[in-house]
């Protein structure tokens, strides 16, 4: 029986393993590897008409992509995303550092559910709030009036869009951001100020570097979120502000039904939000990224000379 | 023309028919990813036997306030079939649905002309049997052989009505006749309208408006069109075929356009508000009953049919969801004031300009979904 036993071993160690990453495993296949692959797959047809014999294999509907008209389309999602998330960031950071620092400790927890409750209703209802209080005799409009200030019809523009997209995505900000924060070790900040930094030199030589990761993370992932959103857009944008979302939208299930160009655009959306997902593993979150290269000892985190070296992975 | 006073405030009306819940296209957007080519190309999944609910039960698939409660009940208390009916807002909605095998449990659609001549050519429509709907005899002349489906072969209409204006009369300077008005007005009207998210329908608006048909296959036509609306896209507040609602009765919105079975309804909660059939003529819609050939229980499909083409019953839906009925049994016995509302039963001078929206040569397809991606997107 001796002569088995390295083989049983090897069964043991390689079925460990099979048994935890099987069930997600088969899970993302199914649901992510498979139809990403049809998606592909759809994308590659130009032409593809429902109920028609399908066409050959061609770049079509990704050349369709590069007419100026959709590159608008692609660059206007972009900017919103991009504008959404550096308003989240302007918002959130604030609102992260009170909480995390100095906010009373007790009602820390209390503050921080108030700060996430929004979250606890659907989507679609904050957006539609959103059309109430933006539209021409809406609650905006009404409290402009009463100051006798100009009045604004930002609902079905730009302008409402990036509103509700911040107001969507502000409190994941905030809490990636106050999870950064929180880990912030305060004796650092009271050695930089026995050494005499002013408390702008110990915001930005300490507390920014500090939590540059989770700031990263937070901007990326809000980022990711934005590009592929399709309430928001949909609901406040109006006729004038066509994302890719939308754009996809249209051409499955809306009223033109190009299922090529949209699979196109999907795809690009899928290599887009892959490329944010990467920058995010890369130089996302604080304790992660040292957890990984710390043991090695071969390498420093990756910002910078003057960064003060952040206090080993440990209980805090 | 004074408001005509019609039925009581019926308590009914809170949804309009199409009524456009646009995040709810998120969830369906699943459905997407689950198709796969060989349902692109036409086939139809088997029918589902196991669906739910056994032999007396019938499954309905229908636009919002199309089903009264009450004529669900008196069906059941008179066929011992038990009605499930669940709610579509787009025509594409639906088809998608049906393609991707998620409504195998259906056995009665409710698709407009355009979408029933659509899925014949899928296959997906079973023929129906004329001799199983002795109520057919009750159709209006008009609607025995309607261009979307020869002789009602594969689908028996249902409603009828028109696409048109509905305008708040305090915020609309002047009083619209025609399309035209639309561009006349647009600066003074500017981001205070909204047009149906259709391509036929607002293309071929257009098409109307430069005294072309909505059904050209002529290019240059189209092309005119596309331009003539490419004009007009920096004024358009958005393309929504439901949820207009609120801010039209508010006077945030001036100007709607609208299918007559949302737009008369909406005038009854204001007086202010008024529908407008263009004068160069408009676009007729259909919808139907129709038979998937995936029906698990065609027999109570028929049933249903017949049930609906009642005249008695088809007056008491009428008019309650105030659309027009192509049953003409029933529209005689409809009240005066319903009967001779020429927006819900236009003269025939009118229904002679306007036309239904017909199947187009693929190339033409092709053009008018390229310019209306083109728009909604500049």
């Amino acid at each position: 029986m001796t002569h088995n036993l390295p083989s049983v071993r090897w069964l043991r160690r390689s079925l460990g393993p099979l048994l935890l990453l099987g069930p997600g495993g088969l899970w993302l296949l199914l649901l992510l590897v498979i139809p990403t692959l049809l998606i592909l797959d759809i994308s590659l047809v130009p032409g593809l008409r429902l109920g028609q014999p399908a066409t050959g294999y061609g770049w079509g509907n990704y050349l369709q992509i590069l007419q100026p008209v959709y590159l608008q389309v692609v660059l206007r999602s972009l900017l919103f995303a991009t504008s959404a998330t550096l308003a989240c960031l302007a918002l959130g950071f604030p609102v992260a550092y009170w909480l995390a620092l100095v906010s009373p400790r007790r009602w820390r927890n209390l503050l921080l559910v108030g700060f996430i409750l929004p979250l606890w209703t659907s989507s679609l209802l904050r957006a539609y709030a959103w059309i109430t209080i933006l539209r021409p005799s809406g609650l905006l409009n009404s409290l402009l009036q009463a100051l006798q200030l100009p009045t604004q019809a930002w609902l079905n523009t730009g302008t409402a869009v990036l509103i509700g997209l911040t107001y969507s995505f502000l409190p994941y900000m905030v809490l990636i951001l106050y999870a950064s924060l929180e880990k912030l070790d305060p004796h650092l900040l009271e050695a930089a100020a026995d050494l005499g930094a002013s408390p702008r030199q110990q915001f930005w030589r300490i507390t920014v570097p500090q939590t540059l990761p989770g700031i990263a993370a937070g901007c990326l992932l809000v980022f990711i979120a934005c590009l592929g959103d399709f309430v928001v857009p949909t609901l406040l944008g109006g006729a004038s502000s066509m994302n890719i979302s939308r754009l996809i939208y249209n051409q499955f299930l809306g009223p033109t039904r190009a299922w090529g160009f949209g699979s196109a655009l999907s795809m690009l959306l899928i290599l887009a939000v892959s490329v944010t997902i990467a920058l995010l593993l890369r130089y996302g979150e604080v304790s992660w990224g040292q957890g990984r290269e710390h043991p090695r000892g071969a390498r420093l985190p990756p910002s910078g000379s003057d960064r003060i070296p952040a206090p080993p992975p440990g209980p805090h | 023309m004074p408001p005509q006073p019609l039925l009581p405030p019926d308590p009914g009306y809170r949804y309009t028919r199409r009524h456009f819940l646009q995040g709810a296209g998120t969830t369906v957007a699943a459905l997407t990813l689950a198709n796969c080519r060989a349902n692109l190309t036409g086939q139809t999944a088997a029918p589902d036997n196991s669906s739910s609910g056994g032999k007396n039960a019938l499954h309905i698939y229908t636009w919002s306030n199309y089903i009264d409660q009450d004529a669900v009940t008196a069906f059941t208390d008179q066929t011992d079939v038990k009605v499930i009916f669940d709610i579509f807002d787009s025509n594409e909605v639906m088809l998608t649905k049906l393609q991707s095998g998620g409504g195998n449990a259906y056995s009665l659609i409710y698709p407009s002309d355009y979408m029933v001549t659509q899925m014949v050519d899928l296959g997906m429509l079973a023929a129906l049997d004329p001799d199983r709907l002795p109520g057919i005899k009750n159709l209006k002349s008009r609607w025995a052989n309607p261009g979307y489906d020869p002789n009602n072969a594969h689908s028996m209409p249902f409603s009828t009505g028109t696409t048109g204006l509905v305008y708040n009369r305090e915020a609309t300077p002047g009083v619209p006749e025609d399309w035209e008005f639309l561009w006349q007005a647009s600066p003074k009207i500017s981001r205070r309208f909204t047009l149906l998210d259709d391509t036929r329908e607002v293309l071929g608006a257009t098409l109307k408006s430069l005294g072309y048909s909505y059904n050209t296959n002529d290019a240059t036509q189209i092309e005119a069109a596309y331009r003539k609306l490419l004009a007009l896209k920096p004024h358009i507040a958005a393309f929504k075929s439901g949820g207009f609602e609120d801010e039209i009765l508010a006077g945030d919105l001036a100007v709607a356009m609208a299918y007559s079975a949302d737009a008369i309804p909406l005038t009854r909660q204001d007086t202010n508000l008024a529908y407008l059939i263009p004068r160069s003529g408009t676009s007729l819609w259909t919808d139907t009953m129709a038979i998937p050939t995936t029906a698990p229980n065609p027999e109570a499909a028929y049933q249903w049919i017949n049930f609906m083409l009642e005249p008695e019953v088809a007056r008491v839906t009428a008019e309650r969801f105030l659309f027009s009925t192509v049953n003409q049994a029933a529209f005689e016995q409809l009240p005066p004031e319903i009967k001779n509302n020429r927006n819900l039963y236009p003269e025939e001078e009118v229904l002679d300009r306007s036309e239904g929206i017909a199947p187009l040569a693929t190339a033409s397809n092709d053009l008018f979904d390229r310019f209306w991606t083109e728009i909604t997107s500049a």
